[in-house]
């Protein structure tokens, strides 16, 4: 008796989970190609190059989850970092982001993007875009969007099959491991290397 | 009657004096189990060598294959650099068919095939990509590849001379797929010889061309190259072969009179 309530609940419900999937790849879909219209407005739009990273910088704040990601890079070391480390990291890895998804999409005018499939895995979704930007072959980046606190955000971008935030984690860990596991040198390492590219 | 080596084989035959002169990094202690955990997950033990190469190699890039990839791109127009591409692209078909073949992916194979006959004849010696926009899409395949999708392990990182980021896997790879080139074999004259050194010359030029402002975003960017590099080629791998285990297509193409609907 309650196998069969069991089974007839997962049949009333299967259609309403297929449909609220696939409103949240529709969703997902048309946010990227929101988010992507406002990066390549800006990149293309005129402008100097100091005003436009500061515009960047507000839609990314707005639109990627980029304390997640930051507390992700850190891994391990996010526990043994003091409060006060932890702010100046968070802090310093809102300006790494900036840099690092204007990297991809290219600092000149002239870049221009498609949409592809959309794709959900485990609990996010992929959009997939073809990015192409004068000079370059076309890259392929795969935006993983996901919900954070109940608003879409993005939490990665997967470039050629490449992880953005597995890339920089390993990236960091690497650094950490040859500076004697040091939270505060890292953090004094971005402060220069941030200071170099601005 | 005297064979010369192709230039592949040299530099492979180079490549396997490696391990003779190599240094390892010290395995963390057994208690310290998150830094061990990092230790295998790297998977780099032969870490001060590789880096050790990674050096001697960026050096030898900045004055040599950076300039030349740089003035390539300067002094080529967009399209003929494309075209330039498709060409190295179709010379190098004959490995990716054998690689498919041995992959058992039959729609896969048939592309490469019909891709080489298309392109080396209406496209002009593979200078046009006329195939592509006849339904056969170009895709990669090379045999590190095809022994990742049998199930076989990377192995340790390595950081090859010249040849860059690899690892044991990929390199036997390398090594099989000079030996399945067909023009490795045809090094009998001179004028072919010659043939061949400007093919691997021009290849480096195009690849290197082709991840120029990518590869200055890692310097600019990265705390540290080297393992941002060496992150980068292992997923970068993993995805090639992801991209085969998940290609699905049918064996026919899609404007055959199929029985049923293959598509999904």
């Amino acid at each position: 008796m309650l196998e069969r309530r069991r089974l007839f609940a997962l049949l009333t419900l299967a259609p309403a989970v297929l449909l609220a999937d696939r409103a949240l790849a529709a969703d997902a879909a048309s946010f990227v190609r929101q988010v992507g219209d406002q990066l390549v407005n800006i990149i293309n739009g005129s402008g100097t190059m100091v005003d436009k990273r500061g515009q960047i910088r507000a839609i990314i704040d707005r639109n990627v989850d980029v304390d997640g990601i930051a507390r992700f890079c850190l891994g391990r070391f996010w526990r043994v970092a003091t409060p006060q480390q932890q702010k100046d990291y968070l802090t310093l890895f809102h300006q790494v982001m900036v840099n690092s998804i204007t990297g991809h999409l290219g600092e000149y005018k002239g870049v221009k993007y498609t949409l592809g499939r959309v794709a959900p895995h485990d609990d996010t979704v992929w959009v997939q875009t073809t990015i192409v930007r004068p000079e370059n072959p076309p890259a392929d980046v795969e935006w993983v969007i996901g919900a954070v606190d109940g608003q879409q955000k993005i939490e990665d971008l997967v470039v050629e099959g490449t992880s953005l935030r597995l890339t920089q984690r390993s990236d960091y860990a690497s650094y950490l491991q040859h500076n004697s596991d040091n939270v505060q040198s890292l953090i004094d390492a971005m402060r220069r290397m941030l200071a170099r590219q601005n | 009657m005297s064979r010369r080596l192709s230039p592949f084989a040299l530099l492979f035959a180079l490549i396997c004096l490696v391990p003779l002169i190599a240094a390892c990094t010290p395995r963390p202690p057994a208690d310290d189990k998150e830094a061990l955990a990092d230790y295998t997950q790297t998977n780099d033990p032969l870490e001060p060598t590789n880096r050790f190469f990674y050096k001697v190699n960026d050096q030898l890039d900045a004055v040599t294959l950076k300039p030349a990839a740089e003035a390539y791109r300067y002094v080529l127009p967009d399209g003929a650099r494309e075209s330039v591409h498709n060409m190295l692209v179709n010379l190098n078909d004959p490995t990716v068919f054998f690689n498919d073949v041995v992959e058992a992916e039959p729609r896969r194979a048939g592309d490469t095939l019909m891709r080489f006959l298309i392109n080396s004849t209406i496209g002009v010696g593979g200078f046009f990509d006329v195939a592509k926009h006849w339904g056969y899409p170009e895709h990669d395949a090379d045999f590190g590849m095809t022994l990742g999708l049998y199930g076989v392990p990377p192995g340790p990182y390595l950081f090859i001379p010249i040849l860059g980021p690899s690892d044991p896997r990929d390199l036997i790879g390398f090594g099989v797929d000079i030996a399945d080139w067909p023009f490795t074999w045809m090094v009998n004259g001179t004028t072919v010889y010659a043939l061949e050194w400007a093919y691997y010359g021009l290849n480096a030029v195009d690849v290197r061309s082709r991840v120029l402002d990518s590869l200055d975003q890692v310097e600019k960017t990265a705390l540290d190259p080297y393992a941002t590099i060496r992150s980068l080629y292992r997923q970068r791998r993993e995805s090639q072969i992801e991209a085969i285990r998940n290609d699905h297509r049918a064996t026919v193409p899609a404007w055959f009179p199929a029985p049923e609907k293959a598509t999904d």
